[in-house]
């Protein structure tokens, strides 16, 4: 009867062991897990920290949160990348860092984790996630070594990406009778009508200080102007007729800009537009949170959203950040589960809904978010148009960025010929460009 | 051992630890600097990976029109700030060394810039030379001149005028020190003997005073060729690189270009520059304190 009775209950214990394992959730062997997670201090990661207790609910797993000023986020990651065992399980990165990481072996290889049947939720639609972004901030190896490709590999997932828009002022287009400029002649020309029908008023509100911003903002015209920094084969192309089209257009936006614009960046071209000093603005789709919101924008209902103006071809920026996994990770897999909720249909539609940038295509098509924020179809056309290649995403880039930046600045303040200095501009680029070996194979 | 040896020995035995402990903490980050200096140096890679290149980091450097630029500028303010703030930092020491009522209010009120952390310096002089809300280009408008782009076509002269209000305060309140601690006897036999207040500062109170005001003066010029905060967060260098002072470009190359090794080097060429500054302040002191010791021994010959 012992015996029995003894069989009876171990072959019990079997089957609710087996019903068990056939029955776990994807999320119950990490339960109690406390992931540490990388974060920038940035609009969208503002919304993030509202949706991660959902995440929590739902998972069991912790996640606990360092925010830091973006340079302090890049510093910090510089060190704790370094390490044997790292203390972040998921970082942010913006797409500069994916070179640098990914050629440092720091960033973890995703395959394995969407092959992993355990971690994949098949339902996850990786196809709605946005082409421009995924190539631009999750791909390296591919072409030209840090896009999509045949040979390229994805190493993390956008979130929190941004694209160019124009925002314009209705009132004063309705006032003056203008068009929504739609081609790059129109915004130039549009640009300088302005200060002459609305005196005191600037035309575009563009970053052009020293340095990074005027590097941004000439690339930001480069594209669609047709341009590109390099050939295919590494060589500067800069100084071509686009590119001088590119810088001619960026300094007469700024001549028929807001007063003091050669000194702008980021930050006093979008306050000139919050302040009403401006009518138009392209940058950043970032900034359409602020510009609703009444206490930081004088311009609340105002403002019009159209897409980067054509040159001859369509091609908006991309950037803003992306989230990958330490290769020097504590809990890799727990940190790819996360990783998986974020970007999911349901955590874009959570962090679009608490102000974030969504990454999905079908995010910016979803009705409760387009009632909660209008603009969010026009920013999905954008999308469309998001151009993955805009600005070189290579080791050197900084220096040759920051060397573009202050000879702009100066094609800007001291009048020097632009021809001429996009000639130094490529003349030096090569130099560093030999330095880092781009043309072992010429 | 003998007990005198060990008697003479005793206090270096206690001495040894924290000396040993200075030595490290002193020499090693600046070892360390210099050994990186000479290599290859990515910040991903530890410095035992990176590559030798010899002197390749500094010969660079000087045929490195970027270098030489920011090098020009940064002596062109430290040297433009340092003298003016000397000159008004004195002079308000000078003028406000009495005893009038409501002036330790007043000193204090004068110290409060250099409290204030330099982030928020350069966040608000940005903002007050904002071009259309900020506050002097408002005040111009208010009184029907025009504006001025300050940190575009002035920026170096903005920065400079940001760097004296926060620093002048530093050499007056060193600078009151230096008077108040003045024998009073020299002050009081050369009013007996007739000596105007002007005759005072310029024979009796700037001489005492100068050791002081000179190591003053080295330790804002160290300060001034170092400062990096309130210029970054002005004018980010620019326009151009009118305003990219050494330790700007420097945290550049480290962070936005990525070459430690380039940065390391020029961090020494600011470091062997600082260091001839020192060493040309102290013999210039030494110089003035030989001659102060010939003229009193001719003066007691003379007696």
């Amino acid at each position: 009867m012992h015996k029995l009775l003894g069989y009876l209950t171990s072959t019990a214990a079997g089957l609710a062991m087996l019903a068990g394992s056939a029955f776990a959730g994807p999320y119950d062997e990490y339960e109690g897990t406390t992931l540490v997670v990388n974060f920038p201090a940035h609009p969208h990661f503002n919304a993030v920290m509202k949706i991660l207790p959902e995440f929590t609910k739902e998972t069991g797993i912790e996640v606990e949160v360092d925010q830091l000023p973006y340079l302090k986020m890049r510093e910090r990651q510089t060190l704790e990348l370094a390490q044997d065992e790292g203390d972040y399980d998921l970082i942010a990165y913006v797409v500069f860092s994916k070179a640098d990481y990914v050629y440092a072996d720091q960033l973890e290889n995703l395959a394995k984790y969407f092959m992993n049947p355990k971690l994949a939720d098949p339902s996850y639609d990786a196809g709605d996630l946005i082409d421009g972004y995924v190539y631009n901030i999750g791909f390296a190896g591919g072409e030209k070594g840090y896009l999509q490709g045949k040979t390229g590999s994805l190493f993390g997932i956008p979130y929190g990406s941004e694209t160019s828009i124009l925002g314009y002022r209705k009132d004063i287009f309705e006032k003056h009778g203008l068009n929504v400029p739609e081609t790059y002649e129109e915004l130039l020309e549009t640009a300088c009508k302005i200060p002459e029908l609305e005196p005191g008023m600037g035309g575009l509100s563009s970053r052009a200080a020293s340095g990074h911003h005027a590097s941004h903002a000439f690339l930001l015209h480069l594209a669609p102007l047709g341009g590109r920094v390099f050939d295919d084969q590494w060589n500067p192309i800069v100084n071509n007729e686009a590119g001088v089209e590119a810088a001619n257009a960026l300094k007469k936006i700024v001549e028929c800009g807001p007063e003091g614009a050669a000194s702008f960046g980021f930050g006093e071209a979008l306050g000139s537009f919050l302040n009403g000093d401006t009518a138009m603005f392209l940058d950043t789709t970032v900034v359409a949170g602020q510009i609703d919101d009444p206490k930081k924008s004088k311009v609340v209902g105002k403002v019009g959203w159209a897409l980067h103006p054509e040159g001859t071809r369509r091609g908006s920026q991309t950037g803003g950040f992306g989230i990958g996994i330490p290769a020097n990770a504590e809990h890799k897999e727990a940190a790819f589960l996360l990783m998986q909720w974020l970007t999911s249909k349901q955590g874009d539609k959570l962090v679009a809904m608490a102000g974030g940038n969504p990454s999905r295509f079908s995010t910016h098509q979803d009705e409760d978010v387009n009632e909660k924020f209008p603009h969010m179809a026009t920013f999905g056309e954008a999308l469309k148009h998001a151009d993955p290649d805009w600005r070189p995403i290579i080791p050197v880039w900084g220096k040759i960025n920051a060397d573009l930046g202050t000879t702009l600045s100066k094609v800007l303040t001291e009048d020097l010929d632009v021809q001429e200095a996009l000639d130094g501009v490529a003349e030096r680029t090569r130099t560093v460009m030999d330095e880092a070996g781009y043309y072992t194979w010429q | 051992m003998k007990t005198a040896t060990l008697n003479r020995l005793t206090p270096y035995i206690f001495m040894a630890p924290a000396a040993l402990i200075m030595i490290i903490a002193l020499l090693y980050p600046l070892g360390y600097m210099i050994y990186g200096s000479f290599r290859a140096w990515d910040p991903s890679q530890t410095l035992s990976e990176t590559e030798f290149v010899g002197l390749k980091n500094y010969i660079s450097l000087l045929n490195d029109p970027n270098f030489h630029e920011s090098l020009a500028v940064t002596l062109k303010f430290a040297f433009v700030v340092v003298s003016i703030e000397m000159v008004l930092g004195v002079g308000l020491a000078l003028l406000l060394d009495r005893n009038i009522r409501g002036m330790s209010i007043l000193r204090t009120l004068f110290i409060l810039p250099m409290m204030i952390a330099p982030v928020v310096v350069g966040l608000m002089w940005r903002y007050m030379y904002h071009p259309t809300v900020g506050t002097f280009n408002r005040f111009l408008k208010s009184i029907g001149l025009d504006g001025v782009d300050w940190l575009g076509q002035h920026a170096l002269m903005s920065v400079i005028i940001a760097d004296i209000w926060q620093w002048t305060p530093f050499i007056f309140i060193l600078s009151l020190a230096a008077l108040q601690s003045l024998p009073s006897s020299a002050l009081e036999a050369s009013r007996i003997d007739g000596a105007t207040g002007w005759q005072q500062i310029w024979h009796i109170k700037l001489p005492l005073m100068m050791p002081v005001l000179i190591v003053t003066c080295l330790l804002r010029l160290i300060d001034a060729f170092k400062v990096l905060e309130v210029i970054l967060v002005m004018t980010e260098g620019g326009p151009g690189l009118s305003t990219e002072i050494l330790a700007l470009r420097i945290s550049r190359t480290a962070t936005e270009f990525r070459e430690l090794g380039t940065a390391a080097a020029m961090s020494n060429y600011l470091l062997i520059l600082l260091m001839l500054l020192t060493a040309s302040m102290f013999a210039y002191t030494k110089f003035q304190e030989a001659r102060a010791a010939r003229l009193a021994a001719h003066a007691k010959e003379d007696d």
